[in-house]
């Protein structure tokens, strides 16, 4: 998830909810220090006062981490590494080829780039930090002293039978797709690795010793009459109207749009699908900026190019209820920035910057800085 | 005193260093890089800015007792002053990797001239300098360490003078690599809109850009475009034995753009085959033992839900452990049949046993722990199950909005009851 924190600091500024002076400190001071078990690193987020949120899925938690990295960046500085899984490699001790990166985002405050990396791709995998400040040089992240905070995610329902002969080793695991933070809570997208299901769970933050999570399904009608139960893919909060709402793009490509306030406990929600993507846009990341006095989306797709999506209509534009027909794309209109190629890794760098990590021929990553379009 | 008095260790000439790093246990593979050695020895023997005394430096590679993987580097014959500055605390990484730093050799990477020393930490104890790698060393990947000597506090060495010493553990003992044990479903026919593959192997597996290894192809051997759900995280269980391989939902949601635009991934009355390649490493990195393909026609779509009314139960017999059998009218999920149904006792309580899936997964086969008593059992069912193309028990994988979406989400579990007598 990326530009979620800027992004809900805009939401709750229209709402006039934003009172960081009296909140400086008070979402870490319930923190304990010490070193945060990690089995994964997948998904990450930036809150406030540069908290990261790093979604262990094998370890089915949250993780909040007070990075301590809250100096507001001076100018703007370009990361550029070429290269980056290999120099990663080098720094672990091992060979491009056993580095994955997971995640990458963007720090709104220091500008400096966050990646969840595995050190190693089998169950023995290792889950590494590593940072790129202004200097375009890597670092790892000490977790052995930090102070963190963790939410164990609770068993959805289906989890609840257990414990009769072979199934007592529980082969179902939900993988998160996607993790925000809006106001005060971490909102986590999930894809199980068996039933097929959207849910969306909210939790509120700073954790609280037992957690109880909301799950909230979510519903959407681009499918004319049809409609399923299809996960959520990544998302980012949006401000419709002066009401923050969350722009979810899902695994069948649509984009919906849903209001925030309706994000209560065991909700079901319908939403309102404001385009149809099509084929080949499988939705990865999502980042909102400014440019010319305009509000733009933009959305990777596994790596088969980009899409620019004008949100001037978002308020207005129809929803789309009615199957589409062939070539006839509704809903609001984008383009496809063709020379952005290869993105594996989507976040805001800063108001005219994206930072991606791309795919260059022959395997390597760069991590690069490109001009938002 | 003189600097040569205060040496801490001192060896006669660096060629007894060599002799000093390579004694290792046998399973172990530790060497002194020739080429780079010989240059450096070169230097140091020749080089004006070396004094003698300096060739009693020792760099060497000390492989773990229980462990080869956590091998340690250590420098040795440093001088009194030498060790006193190195001990200074304001040193930082910077400060200590121009000293001794180690190297993960990437091959011929173009920005290989360009990559930063492995993390480790360093430490002076008894007059050594060691650095510990912060991870265990990856058999088969050359480590090389270089101690530049003429960059030690008041080194008079040339400023580029070094020793290097390369540590390799041998490569993974060559072994058949895992293989495909089973793709769900079993079934020889499967819906247009089938939901999802699982994928069994016989080990764990590699993460990482899986679905180049995994193919869709018609029977003219063609590729099916983007058939699969491709999501990064991969949908993996704990062991890494079981990949669960979802087709695109936009290729079986009627209504949406992709199958608009480019129709179903599989279309009925066509025959298909799932093929793995054999290039696919396993989690130890041995590429599979053998491919796998899984042929199968494809029947019309199934959008009715799953009724266990329809199921049929054969019950079993008291004071036994025979097995009770659930008999379906279409094949289930395999995963979710095998985990998610349970039987318990007529007061609620949990009976255990072992569920296997048989006749294409049209077949539930419980064993229980204990012998069956007389009386009554229930069969719970969430309606979580899935038959193979996503229907949920009494709700299809597609509803109809009209019906309104609160009406759906009815029970979460069906009961069955049954007598054994």
């Amino acid at each position: 998830m990326k530009q979620i924190a800027s992004r809900s600091v805009l939401a709750l500024l229209v709402l006039g909810l934003f009172v960081q002076g009296a909140q400086a400190g008070k979402l870490t001071a319930e923190m304990k220090e010490g070193k945060p078990a990690f089995q994964s690193m997948g998904p990450l987020a930036f809150g406030p006062e540069g908290i990261l949120f790093v979604a262990d899925t094998k370890g089915a938690a949250i993780v909040a981490i007070a990075t301590g990295d809250s100096t507001p960046a001076s100018g703007a500085k370009l990361l550029k590494v070429e290269g980056v899984n290999q120099k990663i490699a080098a720094l672990l001790g091992t060979t491009a080829d056993q580095v994955l990166i997971e995640d990458m985002v963007v720090n709104p405050i220091s500008h400096n780039a966050y990646l969840a990396v595995s050190r190693g791709r089998g169950p023995d995998a290792v889950p590494v930090l590593v940072r790129v400040k202004a200097d375009s040089q890597l670092e790892v992240v000490t977790l052995d002293k930090v102070k963190f905070s963790r939410a164990d995610l609770p068993d959805p329902p289906v989890d609840g039978v257990v414990g009769q002969g072979n199934r007592q080793s529980n082969p179902r695991r939900e993988s998160i797709t996607d993790i925000g933070f809006l106001e005060d809570r971490v909102l986590i997208a999930g894809l199980s690795n068996e039933e097929f299901s959207s849910t969306l769970r909210a939790i509120p933050f700073p954790f609280k010793t037992v957690i109880n999570g909301t799950n909230v399904e979510i519903y959407h009608g681009a499918h004319g009459r049809f409609e399923t139960r299809s996960p959520v893919r990544t998302f980012v909060p949006f401000t419709v109207a002066k009401q923050p709402h969350l722009l979810a793009a899902y695994t069948c490509t649509p984009l919906v749009q849903f209001p925030i306030d309706a994000l209560k406990p065991g909700a079901k929600i319908m939403g309102k699908t404001v385009a149809e993507l099509g084929n080949r846009n499988r939705p990865l990341d999502m980042i909102v900026y400014q440019k010319g006095g305009k509000e733009y989306l933009l959305l990777a797709n596994s790596s088969r190019g980009i899409m620019k999506i004008s949100t001037d209509q978002i308020d207005s534009v129809e929803k789309i209820e009615a199957p589409v027909p062939d070539g006839n794309k509704k809903g609001l209109p984008y383009e496809t920035v063709e020379n952005w190629t290869g993105i594996d890794q989507l976040d805001r760098l800063d108001s005219q910057y994206a930072l991606v990590v791309r795919r260059a021929e022959g395997g390597s990553l760069n991590l690069e800085s490109l001009p938002l379009p | 005193m003189t600097q040569t008095f205060r040496r801490l260790h001192r060896t006669a000439t660096l060629l007894v260093v060599v002799a000093v790093c390579l004694p290792v246990p046998s399973a172990l593979l530790a060497q002194v890089q020739p080429d780079s050695f010989l240059g450096q020895a070169s230097t140091v023997r020749q080089g004006s800015s070396l004094s003698a005394q300096q060739q009693g430096y020792s760099l060497r590679w000390v492989p773990g007792l229980a462990d080869g993987r956590k091998a340690t580097v250590q420098v040795s014959g440093l001088s009194l002053e030498a060790i006193d500055a190195l001990q200074n605390p304001a040193w930082n990484l910077a400060d200590w990797r121009r000293v001794l730093a180690v190297y993960a050799e990437q091959g011929d990477s173009a920005t290989a001239s360009d990559l930063p020393p492995m993390l480790g930490t360093y430490r002076i104890q008894s007059g050594v300098l060691s650095f510990e790698p912060q991870f265990p060393l990856d058999p088969g990947v050359a480590y090389r360490a270089e101690f530049r000597l003429g960059q030690l506090p008041g080194a008079q060495s040339a400023k580029d003078a070094r020793l290097v010493a390369v540590f390799k553990l041998p490569a993974m003992p060559q072994r058949p690599g895992a293989v495909v044990q089973q793709i769900f479903p079993s079934s020889l026919t499967l819906p247009e809109n089938l939901l999802k593959f699982y994928v069994h192997f016989s080990a764990p597996m590699s993460r990482g850009r899986i679905y180049e290894h995994i193919h869709l192809r018609n029977d003219a051997g063609k590729e099916v475009e983007l058939p699969f759900l491709e999501i990064d995280e991969e949908l993996w269980d704990p062991t890494m034995t079981r990949l669960t391989l979802f087709i695109d939902p936009g290729r079986i949601k009627r209504g949406v753009l992709p199958l608009e635009e480019i129709g179903p991934a599989v279309k009925t009355g066509k025959s298909y085959s799932l093929v793995i390649d054999s290039d696919w490493k396993d989690g130890a990195g041995k590429p599979l033992k053998a491919g796998f393909e899984k042929r199968f026609r494809v029947t019309a779509p199934d959008r009715d839900p799953p009724d266990p009314a329809g199921w049929k139960i054969q019950a079993p017999q008291p004071g036994t452990r025979s097995p009770l059998i659930v008999t379906f009218p279409e094949p289930m999920d395999h995963a979710l049949a095998q985990r998610v149904i349970q039987v318990v006792t007529d007061s609620g309580r949990d009976f255990s046993g072992d569920v296997t899936l048989e006749d294409q997964e049209r077949r539930w086969v419980f064993v229980p722990t204990n012998p069956w008593r007389s009386g009554t059992y229930q069969l719970l069912v969430p309606t979580t199950l899935e038959d193979l193309a996503g229907n949920n028990i009494g709700k299809p994988f597609e509803v109809d909005l009209f019906e309104g979406i609160q009406r759906r989400l009815a029970t979460p579990t069906v009961k069955l009851l049954f007598e054994v007598r």
